[in-house]
């Protein structure tokens, strides 16, 4: 039945949500001019993640969910609709708020890892701290900390090229925890690894949820979205389908 | 039994305003089984907290910092790129390079001419049948009107011009001819007929005998004053004076010796040999063409004196008061910016050259950091999804074509450095002043700056999502 009905007629459009809710989207359009014709990549997308929340978005290519998660990500402003983030109506920020946004709420963890090549494990993680001007040797501890808290504090003078792939993807995990962000946003996170080191970053995932990070997962790998404990399936531009699987 | 639960929600939210949220929580947490309030932490608690305190917020992102990282990005690029950033950088290095040297050679030419070349004498003038360092045309237009000095002119000139504190002539053989001491030989040596009293005006002075005297003057006596360089090549381990020295078959007795004067341009100045000028008028040439060498007592009375010797020899020569002179008189300071006013155009044209080589490093620079941005698109969308705004990106971009360019200009500063020490070992004198470094340095990183500004620029612009290349 009417699942739609969960989240729309719930919200109200201009009205901050409380705060155990961290994500809270209404009637999100993104519509892309392609010559003449009108593209919806998002028509109308409604929804709201608690805090704590493990949630993963699913759907084929082309249905929408990278401009899902650009939306969520602060990467990009949507053609309507309003976007809540933590409080903060975001979907009206300009550039640069919305890059201390990007910097301050969201870790962002990606398929390719998106490590910069020629600095250590390190720097890669300090590179958050460095953009909202965190002194030097606060810095530099709380790096490490991060790089402890996912097992690589051996590694830290390692460049990407000397880390193994699973080492990269984790790394880049505690670059987006660094920043003690209020969402963890991870792109087809094991896409690029085998199944073994997919399963032992999830295994990361899980310990981090349970210490309280809100995560919003994006795949299309059926095997990791069942690790989150609610899914959204996304077709055309619209939410097909929002389950709880725990 | 879901669709139930949320239905029941809804009516709840229906039903009365304040409830709804209640029931969105409730709905959620008992299902979730875990509450983020309750819960055990395991962990590092990362999170939940307020959303950032506007009030005790930092400001995004100090100058310094971005500063400093950029600084650290730029280094990592080039040390990165060695070859392509010396390719790139070729045309900033040489261009510098250039600017530097040619500073450096004019400077020490500068004070080279003005101590060596310039330095006739304190308070001297010296009257000669053409002025010096006047160009070509003005040479030809004087060849046609100006006549050589004689010896006549100058006996008049030392016997009616009066106040000056010592006045001598001096007249050259053209060519060089060669010397001969037994069977030693020099092949050119610079000979020249003098008055007894130059010694007292010019760069000679006696290291020991002594100098042409008004007897040997008077007596037209086979007598030579040689420099050092004569010694050495005539005379190496033997006593010079008194010995004949054989030019063009005469022999001419040595009566004293000079002290060393040095090289000017690399070209020794103590391979000469003077004999008197009366002698020099009996068996060389019978009307020498001189040059007069005047000195003043002080700077205030080098003009009057000046003055007074142009009318005596107007006056000698019957030139009517409305024709220009048929001599000439050149002193230091005509010299001096005659040579100042041929540095200019040297220097000019030196700028000219750097400017268009500044330009087209310039343009180089901008090319490869176009390319740089695009290579580098994920790396921008990285930075830019971890917080990075447009203007840390536009100041990383251009920090970096401006270290690059500086970078440059260091190399260049090295090239011209070394180039100033070969030609001051080799050819003539430089020096590198502080101006040339301090300008060669900064105009370098100024272009590296304005050329980098539309690289930079495109990559601040750059859209993070098109960067990152998220996969769908």
């Amino acid at each position: 039945m009417g699942l739609e009905l969960l989240s729309s007629p719930l919200q109200q459009p201009g009205v901050a949500p409380p705060d155990g809710v961290l994500i809270r989207t209404h009637d999100l359009w993104k519509t892309y001019e392609m010559g003449d014709t009108q593209v919806h990549a998002l028509s109308g997308v409604s929804f709201e993640v608690q805090r704590g929340d493990y949630l993963a978005i699913m759907g084929p290519s082309g249905s929408g969910k990278s401009t899902l998660m650009n939306l969520i990500g602060c990467l990009d402003t949507p053609t309507r609709g309003e976007y809540w983030l933590n409080g903060r109506l975001v979907s009206e920020l300009s550039d640069d708020e919305l890059a201390y946004i990007r910097n301050k709420e969201i870790g962002f963890v990606f398929q390719t890892f998106n490590l910069l090549g020629r600095s250590t494990a390190l720097h890669n993680v300090e590179l958050p701290l460095i953009y909202n001007g965190t002194p030097a040797e606060e810095r530099l501890q709380r790096a490490r900390e991060a790089l402890q808290r996912v097992e690589l504090g051996s590694r830290m003078h390692h460049r990407p090229n000397e880390l193994s792939g699973g080492q990269r993807q984790r790394v880049a995990i505690a670059r987006a925890l660094v920043n003690n962000p209020s969402l963890l946003l991870a792109d087809e996170p094991t896409g690029n690894l085998d199944s073994a080191t997919g399963l032992e970053i999830m295994a990361l995932f899980d310990r981090l949820h349970q210490a309280g990070n809100t995560i919003v997962l994006v795949t299309h790998e059926h095997d990791v979205a069942v690790r989150a404990h609610r899914i959204i399936h996304i077709r055309d531009g619209k939410i097909d389908r929002d389950e709880r699987t725990r | 039994m879901q669709g139930f639960l949320r239905f029941a929600a809804l009516s709840g939210r229906m039903t009365g305003e304040g409830l709804s949220i209640d029931f969105v929580s409730l709905l959620s947490l008992p299902r979730t089984g875990w509450n983020p309030r309750t819960s055990v932490i395991t962990e590092t608690q990362v999170r939940p907290r307020p959303f950032s305190d506007p009030a005790k917020r930092r400001t995004h992102t100090s100058f310094w910092f971005t500063a400093r990282e950029a600084f650290g990005i730029a280094m990592n690029e080039l040390r990165a790129h060695k070859l392509r950033s010396f390719l790139t950088l070729l045309g900033i290095v040489i261009s510098t390079a250039t600017l530097i040297a040619v500073m450096s050679v004019v400077h020490g030419l500068n004070q080279y001419i003005a101590t060596h070349i310039a330095d006739l004498g304190v308070n001297t003038f010296i009257m000669s049948e053409f002025k010096w360092a006047q160009g070509y045309e003005a040479w030809l237009k004087a060849r046609r009107r100006n006549r050589p000095l004689t010896i006549e002119e100058f006996d008049f000139i030392r016997d009616n011009l009066l106040g000056y504190k010592h006045i001598g002539a001096a007249a050259e053989l053209w060519p060089n001819p060669p010397a001969h001491y037994g069977r030693q030989e020099i092949e050119e040596v610079d000979l020249s007929g003098v008055t007894p009293g130059l010694v007292n005006i010019g760069q000679t002075e006696v290291e020991y005998g002594r100098y042409v005297s008004d007897s040997d003057y008077l007596h037209r006596s086979m007598v030579c004053f040689i420099g050092q360089d004569v010694v050495d090549k005539l005379f190496a381990n033997i006593d010079p004076l008194g010995k004949e020295i054989l030019i063009r078959g005469l022999p001419f007795r040595v009566i004293g010796i000079a002290k060393r004067i040095g090289t000017t341009f690399g070209e020794s100045q103590d391979n000469f040999i003077q004999i008197p000028l009366s002698t020099y008028q009996k068996v060389f040439v019978a009307r020498p063409q001189l040059q007069i060498f005047v000195q003043a007592w002080d700077s205030d009375q080098m003009m009057a004196l000046e003055d007074e010797a142009r009318e005596l020899l107007r006056i000698h020569r019957h030139i009517p008061y409305h024709e220009d002179d048929t001599f000439a008189i050149n002193t230091s300071e005509a010299l001096m910016s005659a040579w100042q006013s041929l540095t200019k155009t040297i220097f000019g044209g030196a700028v000219g050259i750097v400017a268009v080589f500044m330009v087209i490093g310039g343009i180089v620079i901008m090319n490869i950091m176009l390319a740089s941005v695009t290579e580098r698109y994920q790396e921008i969308g990285l930075r830019k999804s971890l917080g990075a705004r447009r203007k840390d990106i536009m100041m990383q971009f251009m920090t970096e074509s401006m270290v690059m360019a500086a970078a440059g200009g260091a190399i260049g500063l090295i090239v011209a450095f070394l180039i100033t020490a070969l030609v001051r070992a080799l050819v003539m004198p430089a020096s590198m002043p502080v101006a040339a470094v301090v300008v060669g340095l900064l105009l370098s990183s100024f272009v590296g700056l304005f050329f980098g500004i539309y690289p930079a620029n495109k990559a601040a612009k750059l859209d993070p999502i098109e960067a990152l290349r998220m996969e769908g």
